[in-house]
């Protein structure tokens, strides 16, 4: 299980997608989220929806990545749809199983789990899109970038960037090392995965420490190592990538404020609502 | 002739601060000079010392006592810190706890990143740092799927992307399966001949330190003996002495000899020893 977690991982490639600037990537990450909360509307919600799936396609993702993305959230997902098909006793009713009890499926909770739903995995695809097409490094250079004004209330930027690099970069290394630690102590008889939810978290503490320790011991190992390479503080660094907004980017500006907007004026302009909207229900 | 001295250790103590009131020293009053382009291997048990003398060399540690000189600087004054890491690299043991980025083209561009170098200067560097080890065609691979072997090439391109006069690899293949190993010492031998790079190998794999122009040995924080291979490994009883082994194919030599082969001294590398049975065969 412990393998599946795919944060910050990155698949190179040469899409459009990938060559896209990062802090381009970023900016319309944060401004699709803002829309997608937002929108209240289910035409504006699909076009959203519609706009990250083809993002997907363009970047030629393997289909089985993005499924372990949003299987890594599937609990959420699942867990929202239920809350909202029992609690929300908005419409009409759908469904009575149990007559003498309070209980039914409305429409109204019918249609608001499916919306959650494909805004919550509308969001995850194209979060994920955006680790999966980055490199690390380049996506906390955009980072470090688009934070530089903070720099102004004398906040180390660069620092902070470095720390997300080298945690992105040893994500897969420790992942690595909770197997072996799990595996070695399974092999002297701790008992990981059976028993009580409460001696199942107390067997964990038998993989954390040893996990603890190591960790502070690449630490300091790292550092050593950061130093023969003459990193300082990092504040006359130069970069092998530099980043400059191309026409691409431009363009993809372009389009995704045509699409947002498109999805907002639906979402807000009476006449669209009545006009497509009401008649669905 | 100091200028062809690149490193220079002057009666060198160091002492780790907490074993301070054992007053128990890592190295004891080291004193060699390395000349430029030599082929150093170092050679010692486990916690001889040696690895000390790695951190020692490029201002990770600056001695407790005596001076350690790199083409003339002195590690210890502030200001030669960074200059004595641009001409001496360090590569450690574990690859894994070296590499800073997870892409391997970007984390051979950390060091010359480091050094404010334009654009075009790091990315020349980086290709000609990868060639020189090969993993040119790795270059937009991510460096946790690599093998232990390539992880090392990298980390080793790392430090040759900022161009050292030399390079110090503390015990670079203890953590790494024979394929590795070979690949490893390959790609150093290459950068010592081809290159003109500098090397000091420390290890403790005997058979490392066959093709070196000298040998120091370390024992108890001491350097015991310097000497050609010829001469290290011509005194089974001394490399005993500190905790050493012969390398396997003059333990081999020895054991032919003891069933009544005639074999001339100092033989020991395989090729030499085939070359040899096989003149005697003919011969016969």
């Amino acid at each position: 299980m412990i393998k599946d977690i795919t944060i910050g991982q990155f698949f190179p490639g040469s899409s459009p997608i990938h060559k896209l600037d990062p802090r381009a990537k970023i900016l319309i990450l944060l401004v699709y989220i803002i829309t997608l909360f937002l929108v209240k509307n289910f035409f504006s919600l699909l076009l959203l929806f519609l706009f990250s799936f083809i993002c997907v396609l363009i970047s030629k993702i393997s289909a089985k990545s993005v499924w372990k993305s949003i299987r890594a959230l599937i609990f959420i997902v699942i867990f929202t749809a239920v809350l909202q098909i029992v609690y929300n006793k908005n419409g009409t009713v759908l469904l009575k199983p149990f007559p003498q009890f309070d209980f039914c499926i409305t429409s109204g909770g019918v249609f608001t789990a499916v919306f959650l739903v494909l805004r919550i995995i509308a969001l995850i695809l194209l979060s994920s899109l955006l680790t999966y097409t980055t490199s690390p490094t380049m996506l906390t250079d955009a980072i470090e970038r688009l934070l530089s004004p903070l720099k102004l209330f004398h906040i180390k930027v660069h620092s902070l960037a470095m720390m997300m690099t080298i945690a992105l970069r040893f994500i897969p290394t420790l992942i690595r090392e909770i197997d072996i630690i799990m595996s070695a102590q399974k092999a002297r008889g701790a008992k990981l995965d059976a028993g009580k939810f409460g001696e199942r978290i107390k067997a964990l503490i038998s993989v954390f420490v040893p996990l603890f320790v190591s960790s502070f011991r690449r630490a300091a190992e790292l550092a050593v190592a950061m130093e023969c390479r003459c990193y300082t503080d990092g504040a006359n660094r130069s970069r092998l990538k530099v980043m400059r907004f191309a026409l691409r980017d431009y363009l993809a500006f372009f389009i995704c404020a045509v699409i947002f907007a498109g999805a907002l004026v639906v979402n807000y302009v009476p006449l669209c609502q009545s006009l497509l909207f009401e008649r669905v229900i | 002739m100091e200028q062809d001295t690149l490193l220079k250790f002057e009666n060198v103590s160091y002492t780790y601060e907490e074993e301070e009131e054992n007053n128990r020293l890592a190295v004891r009053n080291i004193s060699f000079e390395i000349k430029k382009g030599e082929f150093i291997v170092v050679l010692g048990h486990n916690g001889s010392g040696k690895s000390t003398i790695a951190k020692l060399s490029n201002s990770i540690y600056l001695p407790t006592s005596g001076r350690v000189l790199v083409d003339g600087m002195d590690t210890s004054v502030e200001e030669n810190e960074i200059p004595c890491r641009k001409k001496i690299g360090v590569v450690f043991q574990n690859p894994d706890n070296q590499i800073v980025a997870s892409i391997v083209e970007e984390d051979v561009a950390f060091g010359p990143e480091n050094l404010n170098l334009p654009q075009k200067e790091i990315r020349a560097r980086v290709d000609e740092a990868l060639k020189a080890v090969g993993m040119y065609e790795y270059r937009l691979h991510e460096t946790h799927r690599l093998s232990g072997g390539q992880k090392q090439r990298v980390a080793i391109a790392g430090i040759i992307a900022m161009r050292p006069a030399g390079i110090v690899l503390d015990e670079p293949t203890a953590m790494l399966d024979p394929k590795g190993r070979a690949d490893i010492l390959e790609t150093v031998h290459t950068l010592n001949k081809e290159l003109g790079m500098t090397v000091v190998l420390i290890t403790h794999f005997m058979e490392e330190a066959l093709h070196a122009d000298r040998i120091f040995v370390i024992n108890d924080a001491v350097v015991e003996r310097t000497g050609t291979p010829d001469e290290i490994f011509s005194d089974a009883a001394f490399l005993e002495t500190c905790g050493l082994e012969l390398p396997d194919t003059a333990k081999l030599c020895l054991l032919l000899k003891k069933r009544g082969v005639s074999l001339p001294d100092r033989i020991f590398t395989p090729e030499a020893l085939i070359e040899e049975l096989v003149r005697q065969t003919e011969r016969a």
